[in-house]
Parts: structure tokens; sequence; C-alpha cells
């Protein structure tokens, strides 16, 4: 279609290609790739690091690690990692590159302040990582719960954990701006046509997640200040020693990092409700209760953070509970709105539906074994134990990451014009799927039985060495799979199948252009009626604009 | 790949489902035949625990029931609609329906209700304090060590108990009798923990010197029974042994513990020692770093402990290698011991302590 179409606009701002283009670049559609790409790299740097931590753990016993600060550094850097230079940008990566197209704009609202955000990212991974080659990196859990963070002999003596609350700055600095971004792009820069209740969830469940990353990360940024300056200036925010309150951390680290659970499992809610529909040939069931839902767990999000302080004896539980048994509700609704979806379809079973799948099975579990927690007498025994990993895990792994290899398998046609193997894919599925299991799974046993977070060995009469080792061996299946990912996507981009326009028969705006998209986005859009204006296009229900409104001064891409 | 999809792996084909569902099958038979007893938590030692255990089986019953609906609901609608080959035809373009929508929010609602009303009832037994209980112990959690002070009725301590990286002294507590924790810190934040309580309670630094509290009593079938405990909260380098016992015992036995473990231990005489040096620890650390001794004779280190009460430390030696050749036993904070080591030969050995083994805590012993 769009590549028939006649050029509209002389193209005199071409591709540029080349290092120095990647570097400079303001195009939404390059930014959103350097986000998946940079991400996916600290991926596998905090897949290594939770390797090390598994391989501690295989056996009672310290074997790998003789510098017991070391495995404190390595899970806390895990869980760093995963979290603020994973998840967070990856989703933020799809969202730059997806939102905009579905939306029918050509860029961003703000496409320097977009480089910007993108490019705190590797400066603020390469200072956490600095810690390991500058005395240590930080060791006091990614939740960094104070006395323990402070400057003092067995607490977080040295510049690691400064370098980890420098870091967390600038990666929330780049979470707000780009929040403020996607918030003017989606409420100014949609085509004609697309009213609210015609956006694709994706645009909508980013929406929520800027709207939770824009009232939450300032929090968690004046929390980090306050921490620096006890550790740097002798403030008294976070130590008791000097009068400060160690609860008090507690409140307004989890008051962000609540709602940070949503912003990582949100847009990849959203990311999957573009999949199923496609996949069935069917359109997503109950919108309208999807958008509300969404609405309502990021609401909700705000007031359940202290159920991660239940055990501090300074929190009124009972309203704490009561919320984050409410929470469950919006969330069940979209369980079901999405098996709805497939039910009476017809499905094809490409990658992108199988991941997506993955994602539908495991967040189930991820929320089931959440409510455990939620019963607050429960969760006195199972806090701090291996059942709230292998929660977590449910949640973020199960959830976040299948979802977005799920998003990965579906546009990556788009992004570069070559399809992924569906072999390769498929092995990467299976092997994943049942790593996955394999390694989180035994680890709610191991938390009933008493295991908790965070220890470096554990006595071998505990009856907790199997289990251990069929987490161990689980990990390594996971890194396993990943081979075939990289394998793949290196394959694809020499000689992968052309994906052409609309190679799953979309419904969104980002398959009525070519791929990878023009530097603009669009010769012309479709007319929009529905949220699937791709979809009635294909069935005759709308006709092609002749036309292209012109869009106006921000449309190219400025450098 | 070739840009053909390979038959073996082409999507709906029999056999790829074939393999689906054998590992399907195996995972799930190997799992249900242990997953049940390893997801039930152990027999609860406390009259709290054992209500704890009670609403756990609850939820986990509603759990397994809505996993297996929905789980199975996904699993029948994936193989009940798939696409056939070349069949090209949509299928009904079903939107939404009202009543559906309506009943999978209500229900969930009423479920949660429920459960999270016979959870605050729960929990309302199990945070319930008693004003005079029969017991009282004092806890100070501490980088590395656990302190459990036996209060009288004044609030004075009768016996006290130490065990500092695991080792040292046991929580021995009565079974039947109604056991009030206080519970604080005096550096970064641990958890008091006891599996077989089915419960944990953070212990807090707090510049108000407010305790967190809580109260259980043991049940009468575990006296004799040891309890494995240990610090839940991530305390720093040597969280994780941050162990202790819990020994329950017959109320007469307990008593008889306690009476004896209230008598004030008498010292070792120090015997025929040669040479006597001075160590002063302070602020978690040595404050001399270097010491001196000759060679050949057994010596002694008088170790006074300035920091307070409950950060115990004491004073080991060890070779190059990091071999510990004297295994000292920690003293508490406000006190002071002589330690009296065997002869050994020239050369440099470090000392240093073992609960908290960091530079500051760390010197050169020099026998010449």
């Amino acid at each position: 279609m769009a590549t028939t179409a006649p050029a509209l606009r002389p193209a005199a701002t071409s591709y540029r290609s080349g290092l120095y283009e990647w570097l400079t670049t303001t195009d939404h559609k390059k930014i959103g790739i350097l986000y998946v790409v940079n991400s996916l790299i600290f991926f596998f740097v905090g897949g290594l690091l939770a390797l090390g931590v598994r391989v501690e753990l295989a056996q009672p016993g310290l074997q790998f690690l003789s510098d017991e600060n070391l495995y404190n550094e390595l899970f806390t850097m895990h869980g760093t990692v995963m979290i603020f230079l994973f998840i967070i940008p990856i989703l933020v990566g799809f969202g730059n590159y997806v939102v905009p197209l579905q939306i029918g704009a050509p860029d961003m609202a703000f496409p320097r302040i977009n480089a910007l955000s993108f490019w705190m990212l590797p400066l603020a991974g390469i200072l956490l990582l600095s810690g390991f080659v500058t005395g240590g990196a930080a060791a006091a859990g990614w939740t960094s719960y104070s006395p323990l963070a402070q400057d003092r002999p067995l607490g977080s003596p040295g510049p690691g954990q400064d370098l980890w609350v420098t870091g967390l700055v600038l990666i929330g600095t780049s979470s707000i701006l780009g929040s403020i971004n996607f918030l003017v792009t989606i409420f100014k820069m949609r085509a004609p046509g697309l009213t609210l209740f015609r956006m694709p969830i994706l645009v909508w469940t980013v929406l929520v997640t800027s709207v939770l990353v824009l009232m939450a990360t300032p929090v968690l940024t004046s929390a980090l200040v306050m921490l620096f300056i006890d550790r740097n200036y002798g403030g008294s925010f976070f130590d008791p020693a000097n009068g400060g309150d160690a609860v008090l951390w507690q409140n307004v680290f989890w008051f962000y990092s609540h709602p940070a659970v949503y912003i990582m499992v949100l847009p990849a809610m959203g990311m999957i409700s573009e999949i199923l529909p496609v996949f069935a040939r069917k359109p997503l069931f109950g919108y309208k209760a999807f958008v509300f839902a969404t609405a309502g767990i990021g609401a909700l999000g705000f007031s359940v953070w202290a159920h991660h302080m239940f055990t501090t004896g300074s929190v009124y539980l009972p309203f704490f509970s009561l919320m984050t048994f409410l929470i469950a509700v919006p969330t069940g609704v979209k369980m079901f709105n999405w098996i709805f979806t497939l039910w009476r379809g017809k499905l094809t079973f490409s990658t992108p539906l199988l991941f997506a799948l993955g994602f539908l099975s495991m967040f189930l579990i991820g929320g089931i074994n959440g409510a455990f927690s939620a019963a607050v007498p429960v969760d006195f025994a199972l806090h701090d134990t291996y059942w709230v990993v292998a929660h977590l895990h449910y949640v973020l792994f199960g959830g976040s990451v299948f979802g977005v290899f799920a998003g990965i398998y579906y546009w990556f046609p788009k992004m570069t014009g070559r399809m992924l193997g569906e072999g390769l894919g498929k092995i990467q599925f299976v092997i994943m799927f049942i790593g996955f299991n394999l390694t989180f799974f035994p680890m709610h046993a191991l938390g009933i039985a008493g295991m908790p977070r965070r220890i470096a060995d554990y006595a071998g009469n505990a009856g907790w060495n199997d289990l251990n080792l069929a987490a161990t061996i689980g990990g390594f299946l996971i890194a396993a799979s990943i081979l075939p990912f990289v394998w793949n996507v290196f394959v694809s981009l020499r000689s992968g199948k052309p994906a052409g326009d609309d190679p799953w028969e979309g419904n969104t705006l980002e398959w009525a252009t070519s791929s990878p998209p023009p530097p603009y986005n669009f010769d012309h859009l479709p007319e929009i009626r529905s949220e699937r204006p791709v979809f009635d296009l294909r069935h005759g229900r709308t006709k092609p604009a002749a036309t292209l409104p012109d869009p106006g001064p921000v449309s190219q891409p400025t450098h | 790949m070739s840009s053909t999809p390979r038959t073996r792996f082409a999507p709906g084909s029999i056999w790829t489902w074939l393999l689906i569902a054998l590992i399907g099958v195996g995972l799930v038979l190997t799992v249900a035949t242990n997953a049940v007893d390893a997801l039930f938590p152990p027999a609860a030692a406390t009259a709290q625990g054992q209500e704890i255990r009670d609403l756990y089986t609850v939820v986990f019953i509603i759990a397994a029931v809505i996993f297996f609906v929905v789980e199975g609901l996904i699993v029948w609608t994936v193989i009940r609609y798939r696409r056939k080959p070349g069949d090209d035809e949509l299928p009904p373009q079903t939107h939404g329906n009202n009543l559906a929508e309506i009943t999978w929010t209500v229900v969930p609602t009423l479920i949660v209700a429920f459960l999270f009303v016979i959870s605050w009832q729960t929990l309302n037994n199990v945070e319930a304090v008693s004003a005079e209980p029969e017991l009282t112990v004092d806890v100070t959690g501490s980088q590395f060590a656990w302190t459990f002070d036996y209060l009288d009725g004044s609030g004075a301590t009768v016996a006290s108990q130490t065990v500092a990286n695991g080792e040292g002294g046991i929580l021995a507590l009565p079974v039947g009798r109604s056991v009030q924790f206080r519970m604080h810190s005096v550096d970064v934040i641990h958890a008091f923990y006891v599996p077989a309580f089915l419960f944990k309670r953070d212990v807090n630094p707090d510049a108000q010197n407010r305790p967190t509290v809580f109260e259980t009593t043991i049940d009468e079938a575990f006296a004799g029974q040891v309890l494995r405990g240990q610090c839940a909260e991530l305390c720093g380098i040597g969280h994780r042994k941050m162990t202790f016992e819990v020994h329950a015992m017959t109320a007469a036995e307990f008593d008889a513990w306690l009476e004896d473990a209230g008598q004030e231990p008498t010292p070792a005489p120090s015997g025929d020692v040669g040479t006597t040096v001075e160590l002063v620890a302070r602020e978690i650390e040595y404050v001399d770093k270097e010491l001196e001794v000759p060679a050949g004779a057994p010596f002694a280190i008088d170790f006074v402990n300035e920091d307070v009460a409950g950060v115990p430390h004491d004073v080991d030696i060890r070779l190059a290698d990091g071999t510990t050749i004297a295994d000292t036993q920690p003293v508490d904070g406000g006190a002071s011991t002589t330690y009296v080591y065997g002869a050994l030969d020239p050369g440099e050995y470090t000392f240093m302590c073992s609960i908290h083994p960091i530079p500051a805590m760390t010197g050169t012993l020099t026998v010449q």
C-alpha cells in the first residue's frame, strides 16, 4: 500500500545511516530500537548476575564465591539491572516505537527530549555497574533499606552505593521526561478520527503507565537525594543513629516501587492485548472494560505499597490488605477479557501468540500466589522467603518478559522489514517456558519450608538441596533459550524473509505503512472508524484516505 | 531459517502438539506427586502459627480451584479454537458481553472480600498481645548476633543468651505459656523468623527505642523439639549466619534451665600465662590493630568490649591462608574477658572478630 503510493513530500531528510545517525537520531523509531537493544544488553548482564547467584546456591556450602559481600552485590545488581535497565526501559522502547505509529503521528511530541531520555540510560547503567571496579557495587539489595544502605563499616561503605543512588536518579529523570513526552504525544498528536476510545490498548496502557511514572518517580527521586545526603553530608532522614526513621525509607521507596510493578506490567499487558486479537482474528473482548481495568489498576496501585512492609510492625494492616485484595479484581477482569478474546477465535500459533499465551498462563500464577501475601497472617510466614522470589518472577518474568518476547517477535518485522524465524522462535519459547518453571516453581516450596531470600548459603540438612539444584538447572535452561533468540535475530537481519507491510494481518495503524516505515511514518492514513482501522480497511469497511493532512512543522525529524 | 516454514514446526502440526502435550503431561505428573506436600507449610509449633496454617489452607484451596478453572479454560480454548489450514473465514466478531463481564467482576470481588474478612479475623488473633504475659523475652538484633534477655515481672534481666554467627546460646522457650517478645536492633534492620512459627517480625533500630512486639504460645506437643530460626531481613555480609535455635521445653524443664542460665558464668582460670596484652573494641573497631607477643609461650589478651550491649565481639587468630587456629567465645558489649592462647611459632598472624570480619576489626599479631 504505502510503497505504491506516490511520494507526497520530497525525500529531503532521507535516512542517514551509520553510527553518527544512531548517535544523533531524534526519530522515535530509531530511539525505540536503541531502547530495545540497550535493554536487551542489560538483560543479558542481569541474567549473568543471576546465574552467579544460582551457581552459588546450587549446593550448600560456599563454593563459587569466597567473598560473601560479592554475593550481596550480585543479587543487588541483578534486581537493579533487571528492573531499572531492562524491563522498564524495554517497555518504554516499545512504547516509543509503536505508540506514534499506532496513533498515526509522525514522531513523539518532543523528539530531542526523547533522545535525551534514552541516552541517560546507558550512562546510568555504566555508573551502576562501575561499582564492581571501584571497590564493590551496591550490596544492600535493590530495595537498599536504610540503615544498611548508610555509610557505615558494616553497612554500605565505599562508592558503590553512591553510584547506585546516582544511577537511579538519572534513570528516574529519564522516566519522568519520557512520561511527559508520551502524555503530550498521546493527547495532542492522534490522527483525525482516533478518539480516546478508539486508541489501541497498548496506547492506553502506555498512557496510564506514564501517569504512574509521573506521580511516583519524583517520590523515589527525592528519597534517593535524601539517602545521598544521609550518606555524604550527615543528613538524618533515614538513619536512627542520627535521629532518622528507618521505616520512612521503606514507605517512600515502596510508594514508587509498588506502582513500578504496574509500570513494568501494564505495557506488557498492552502488548499482548494487541497480539491476541490479531492471532485470534477477533477484536479484543470487552475493550472498554479493559480500559477501565487498566485505569483501576493504576489508581489502586498507589494504595497498596505497604503490603511490602507487613512485618515492620508500623503499618495499618487491614487497609493495605483490603486494597491488595481489591487490585486482584481488575487484573482478573483483564485475564477473562484475554481468554474470551481467544474463545471462538481462529488461532494461528505463530511465535508471538505462543509467548502471549506464556504470559497468560504464567501471569495467572503470579496473580494467584500474590493473593497469599495479601492475607496478612499468611504473609507473616511468606515475607522475605523464596516464596516472594517465586511470586515476583512469575509476575515480572512470566508476565512482563514473556510479553516482551511476544512483542519482539510481533514488531521485529515492522522494525527491520524482515521476519524472525518461526522454528527458532518456537525452540526458544519451549526451552524458556520449561526453564522458567523449573527455576521459579520450586521456590514456592523453598519459601514455605522457610528459606529466606538473600542468603549466600544454607545448611545442608535443611532439606532445601534438591529444590535449589532444580532451580539452578532451570536458570541455565533460561540462559540456553537466549542462544536461539540471538542466532535468530542475527540470521534474520542478514537473510530473513521479507516481511511486507502487514505480515500478521494486523489491526492497528503501524501495519498501514511500510516495514520499516519512512522517517515521517505515513504517506497516507486509512479512515479511522474503530479501534481496528487496518482491519476495517482490509475488509472493505472503510476507504483509504486520498491524502494525508499536513501534520505541520513537527513532522520532520530534526537533527 | 529458510523462508519456507519446515513442516516439523508448522503451526498446528500434530507433532508440535504431541510434543507439547507430552512435555506438559510429564511436568504435571512430576510436579503433582510432590507439589501438594511441598506447597504446605511445616506443622505449626505455636497456637498462632496453627491459625495461620488454617488460613493458608483456605487460601490455598480457593487459589487451587481458581488456578485449575482459569488455566484449564486457557488450555481448552487454545486447543479447541485452532485455525484449520486454509480456513480464511473470519470468526464471529464478538466485542463483548455485559452479563459475562459483570459476572467476572462481581464474583472475584466477593471472593477477595471473603478472603479479606477471614484473614482480618486471623490477624486479630495472631496480633493479640496480653498485658501480663507469662514470660517476656527482650530480643536484641545486631550484626550478626542475637541476644535474648529473659525478663522477670519487674523488667529486670534474669538470664541472657547470646548467639553470634549462629553459635553460642539458645532461645529456650516453655511450651504452653504465652511468651511476649520485645525486639529492637542496635544497628540495621533484622527480622526474627522461626519457620515453624509461620511468623516473622522485623527487628528495627529506632531513634525512640520503640520495640516491635509479638506474643506466641508453643504447643505442648512440641516439648523437646529444636526449631530453626534465622534473620529474614538482609543485614549485611553475615546475614546468612544469623541463625539461632529455639529449644521448646516443658514448663518444669524451662524453669530449671532458666535458673541455671541465670548463674553468672565463672571465668576460666587463666593459669600460667607469660605475657598479657590489652585490646579494646569500640564502635565495631579494634582500637589497636598491631599486637606483639613472644614466641613459644602461651599468652593472653585482656579484651574489653566497649560497644553497647547486644554487640558481641571476639578475638580469633588466623593464619595467612584464613585457617582459624584459635576460635574464641564472643563477649557482649559492655563486658570484658581474658582470652588465653597456646604457644605460637614466630611469624605474623591475623587476629580478627569472627562476627564482624571487616578491616576495622582485623589486626596483625606479630609473634617473635
